[in-house]
């Protein structure tokens, strides 16, 4: 057994000096390189959902219709895109109510709005539904202006200018409508 | 020695396979791409209400005028007053409409008139335009069915309120007592229906 491990020692070393008679300095350059993708990521909306309440008069000369409903913000905290060229896209669905049945004469069964998305672009990405009194055709979408630079920011989104289709009566129930926003590169940002 | 070995390897495929299999679920879940969405919600709601409308036109009275034919002492058989027009009435969800009436009754001779004699004048009153069965009220009558309609639907109509088929309370040879001034009631009452 000694024999043997001496034997394999001198095998072993005799590679390493033949090297090192070579020379007494080498360098090497090694590449260290890595990529980042392309991404966004949008903030938890908040608050969420937006209750407007109770959405009609219940007295005076406007009873049963439209009340003045309030502006309402939600905020997208901490979006960001790490890239040049991204816009928002927002597309909002007007409140309609869920009741399938049609609507009378003089009624209306959905309330429209503008949503506006700010602080991304230099201009709002900013949207108003036009839902029928019956309720069809409750969706809208719009892209913003381009932002230039890699962003990180609070996105607000705007609820305004709460309206019924040809300032109808309000049939009673329960509405519901809904707001969806993107944020992409640009040349995927409408849709 | 060589059977752990072995043992050794396979447990060490089993991790990495594992390891993988991690690694490819978090790509598939967590990953982020260029492009995100958020939606929420935005709700409210309209509560149900009538409104019952403005009387139009001359006033909140049908004026009967004289309730006699001055030759008999009864009830002229011809009484006859406009509709009057109850509008800007609606309800924003299912409703009914009721109609309920007093007898016109002598307001001066309030005692029991003498025999062959009458103090009140029956009518029906009639609401109309709200349900395809109109609302009427019979006075006098021991009940009145048809006093209450039922409409499915939300509705903004006019309402056309109207009198007639007058009748001399006690019977048609009842004679009215002689007063100036008969009076009755009619109330047309809009409800949300549960």
């Amino acid at each position: 057994m000694k024999r043997l491990a001496l034997t394999l020692l001198a095998t072993m070393a005799l590679p390493g000096i033949a090297h090192a008679q070579a020379t007494d300095t080498a360098s090497a350059d090694v590449g260290v390189a890595g990529s980042v993708a392309k991404l966004c990521m949008l903030g938890t909306p908040t608050p969420a959902p937006v209750d407007l309440g109770q959405m009609a008069n219940t007295s005076g000369t406007r009873v049963g219709k439209i009340a003045a409903i309030s502006d309402r913000t939600v905020t997208l905290p901490g979006s960001f895109c790490n890239f040049a060229g991204s816009a928002i896209t927002v597309t909002a669905t007007a409140l309609v109510a869920d009741d399938a049945s049609p609507v009378e004469p003089g009624f209306a069964k959905a309330v429209n709005y503008t949503a506006a998305v700010t602080n991304w672009a230099p201009g709002p990405a900013a949207v108003t539904t036009n839902a029928t009194a019956a309720g069809g055709s409750p969706t809208n979408s719009a892209t913003g202006p381009t932002q230039p630079a890699p962003k990180v920011a609070d996105l607000d989104v705007t609820l305004s200018n709460f309206t019924a289709p040809s300032d109808n009566l309000l049939t009673a129930g329960a509405y519901s409508g809904l707001v969806v926003v993107k944020l992409g590169p640009v040349a995927s940002g409408g849709d | 020695m060589s059977r752990n070995l072995k043992r050794l390897a396979g447990l060490s495929a089993a991790a990495i396979a594992i390891a993988w299999s991690g690694t490819a679920a978090a790509q598939e879940g967590g990953g982020g791409s260029d492009t995100d969405t958020k939606n929420f919600a935005v709700v409210g709601n309209v509560p149900a209400m009538c409104v019952g409308g403005t009387l139009a036109g001359t006033g909140a009275t049908f004026d009967m005028g004289v309730l006699i034919d001055v030759n008999t002492g009864l009830l002229r058989n011809d009484l006859a007053a406009p509709p009057k027009i109850l509008s800007g009435s609606f309800c924003s969800a299912r409703s009914t409409i009721t109609v309920a009436a007093t007898p016109m009754a002598a307001q001066t001779f309030t005692a029991t008139p003498p025999a062959g004699f009458s103090r009140t004048v029956n009518y029906t009153a009639t609401a109309a335009g709200w349900t395809e069965t109109p609302a009427s009220y019979v006075t006098g009558a021991g009940s009145n069915p048809a006093a209450v309609q039922t409409r499915g639907t939300a509705f903004s109509g006019d309402i056309t309120v109207s009198v007639g088929s007058f009748s001399t309370g006690g019977g048609a040879t009842q004679r009215l007592v002689a007063d100036t001034n008969y009076q009755g009631n009619v109330t047309v009452t809009l409800a949300v229906a549960s």
